[in-house]
């Protein structure tokens, strides 16, 4: 059973400054593009404590934010608003591909 | 055959063009060094058309007044292929956003777009943006004068204006040469009108203060006629008025239309006035000579003579319905007896709305080349207009774009949808747009019952900036955010047809997003019941008012 401690868990977000793509912190103070490698905060303490460090690795990214995830008992992060869902997983729908005549 | 019938870009616009490129080149070598902040950079490259969206940068790139070669369609897609993900959104207002741009890619990007005389410059910040018009100009049966003359004059007049270049907020400008306005001109911060008055002289009606967003306003007429060649100075006077009392304390406060709310049309119309007296007959006012010379580039194609009735054309309108109600929808009347406007529809049953795949822009390039003297329009509807197709062609014209997706015969009817990109890819947005654009799309996909539905234009906005148009959509869907839950707001009633513009009505409380196809279909059936001989859908609630459509949608969902 999930449990929903939404706004409680904190993850550090960012784009990356050369092709915008989202990006999270994780424990080694690296930028990923997975969420599920973030480091997560615990409380509002630890999130100001996140928020500083990913400034402090700042170079290469912009548009810094604290996203606010849940976490299932098997420890899988999900973000809790349908905006950091979509950045998290990309679009809700299918693109038409490059060389595609016909949307499928 | 010149490489296009409209305006071709000079030494002048190719120096300046190449000097920003090498600008931009060198911020972007800079950001990406740390030699510059983002605080620094970011209105540079905004003023470059380049926004960070949610996944990745987005590049608006302008089509002055929609109007592109078949040369440039294919320079687009190519662009799309080889620095995005080979597709591209056309937006309501006649450009193209490709959404997956890397910013170390962009000046390679807008490099490759100045091959072709095009640009992204002044597509974002607070500047005036690119001069939108009729996608049927020049071509228009019921136009007085093709209206890209004067949206180039004033493109022109308005690249990099010194003193225009920090207004208190975005300014847009839409023209129309029809009475029939298909440009929406009631709904921009200035929108222009040829008429011709009583002693047959062609000029302006300016219109001042529309828009939609936040504060939906419908444009007041500031000068019943203006001479057209008093046209830069009069527009240099409003916003010269505007940069003067546009609020710059409040975003929200900071349009046109709010100064013109505030202060009352005939304050306006005097502080203007007023600013014009003093430089009317000055450096503004255009010599003869120079009008001709930008009118010459934009002389019609040379349409040979081509029959009006064709037998190919009846005996397929018989044996393939589709092409019927294609001819009845998507084919407009030309000003060449023997000739039609073709509007390729891109709006397949659900597919996200405006988007093109760069084999789809190549294909449609393709057509323009063999059956429309290589010249393509975008509309603010979002579709590709083919302006000068015989009709003979129009067979093959429709199996041609059958073969790309694009022969949907539904142009004004209920999949004819305009969305914004939504939350999908706005970082401005509160709700999506696009999936929600594509259930009503399958949902109403049959053309036959489209048809018989008839006009009825469905605009949806994924959040209050309204990109999507909701305001003056015949239903308007309007995306929120309540408590991390995504609601649709409808509104009905809206309008942009020239006389008729009007800002829709809200229904009543926003309805959840899995309900806005049954609120939807409820609001056509409402209307189907009760609907009189000939009336659309518009026509119907303006006259029996929105309570039997509410009473139904609320019953049902």
């Amino acid at each position: 059973m999930a449990k929903n401690l939404a706004g409680d868990l904190l993850v550090a977000s960012a784009n990356r400054l050369v092709d915008g793509v989202v990006v999270y912190l994780d424990d080694a103070g690296q930028w990923t593009t997975e969420l599920q490698r973030a480091a997560v905060a615990r409380d509002k303490r630890g999130g100001e404590i996140l928020l500083e460090r990913a400034r402090a690795e700042g170079f290469g990214v912009v548009d810094l934010l604290l996203v606010a995830v849940t976490e299932d008992v098997e420890g899988v992060l999900e973000p809790v608003s349908l905006r950091e869902k979509i950045r998290a997983s990309g679009l809700t729908f299918d693109a038409i591909a490059a060389e595609a005549v016909r949307y499928a | 055959m010149p490489d296009t019938y409209f305006y071709r870009y000079d030494r002048y616009d190719r120096a300046l063009l190449s000097e920003r490129i090498a600008q931009f080149r060198d911020q972007v070598r800079r950001r990406l060094a740390g030699e510059l902040t983002e605080e620094q950079f970011k209105p540079l490259r905004l003023t470059n058309g380049l926004y960070l969206q949610l996944h990745a940068y987005m590049l608006r790139i302008a089509i002055p007044y929609g109007t592109l070669s078949s040369r440039q369609l294919r320079k687009l897609a190519e662009i799309a292929r080889k620095y995005d993900r080979g597709y591209g959104h056309f937006t309501t207002r006649q450009n193209l956003q490709l959404n997956w741009i890397k910013l170390e890619d962009a000046p390679d990007a807008v490099a490759a777009l100045a091959e072709v005389d095009m640009h992204s410059i002044q597509t974002s910040g607070n500047v005036i943006r690119n001069v939108t018009a009729d996608h049927f100009a020049g071509a228009a049966i019921d136009e007085i004068e093709d209206p890209r003359i004067w949206c180039e004059i004033v493109r022109q007049w308005s690249t990099l204006h010194p003193e225009f270049s920090f207004l208190p907020r975005k300014f847009k400008i839409a023209i129309t040469g029809s009475p029939n306005d298909r440009a929406a001109v009631r709904v921009h911060d200035i929108g222009l009108r040829l008429w011709c008055n009583e002693r047959r002289k062609v000029g302006f009606e300016v219109i001042v203060g529309g828009g939609l967003g936040r504060t939906p306003m419908i444009g007041k007429t500031l000068r019943e006629f203006l001479p057209k060649d008093e046209l830069l100075a009069y527009l240099e006077a409003t916003l010269r008025v505007y940069n003067r009392y546009g609020r710059r304390d409040n975003l929200y406060k900071s349009r046109i239309k709010i100064l013109v709310h505030e202060i009352g049309v005939e304050k306006m119309r005097e502080d203007v006035e007023a600013e014009y007296a003093e430089m009317k007959d000055g450096a503004l006012k255009l010599p003869a000579e120079t009008i001709e010379a930008i009118a010459r580039q934009f002389a019609p194609p040379p349409l040979p003579h081509r029959p009006a009735a064709v037998a190919e054309v009846e005996a397929l309108k018989l044996s393939e319905p589709n092409f019927a109600l294609w001819l009845k929808s998507n084919v407009a009347s030309h000003r060449m007896a023997g000739y039609r406007i073709v509007t390729a529809s891109l709006k397949p049953a659900g597919a996200p709305p405006g988007d093109a795949s760069a084999a789809q822009m190549e294909g449609v390039a393709d057509i323009a080349d063999s059956y429309s003297q290589g010249e393509i329009r975008v509309s603010h509807e979002q579709n590709l207009v083919l302006p000068h197709v015989a009709v003979e062609d129009l067979p093959a014209v429709w199996r041609a774009l059958g073969q790309l997706g694009f022969a949907e015969a539904n142009l004004g009817k209920i999949t004819d949808i305009i969305a914004c990109p939504g939350l999908d890819y706005c970082a401005l947005a509160n709700a999506r747009s696009i999936p929600v654009a594509q259930r009503l799309s399958r949902h109403f996909a049959e053309i036959a019952r489209q048809h018989d539905i008839g006009d009825l234009k469905i605009k949806i906005s994924g959040c209050i900036n309204a990109c999507g148009h909701h305001h003056v959509g015949h239903i308007g869907i309007l995306g929120v955010d309540k408590n991390g839950v995504e609601l649709y707001q409808l509104s009905l009633g809206g309008d942009v047809d020239f006389g008729k513009t009007a800002l829709g009505t809200i229904l009543g409380p926003a309805v959840a997003a899995d309900k806005v196809v049954e609120a939807v279909d409820s609001l056509v059936a409402t209307y189907l019941e009760n609907r009189g001989e000939g009336e659309r859908f518009v026509d119907t609630f303006r006259r029996i008012g929105l309570q039997p459509f509410k009473e139904r949608v609320y019953a049902a969902v």
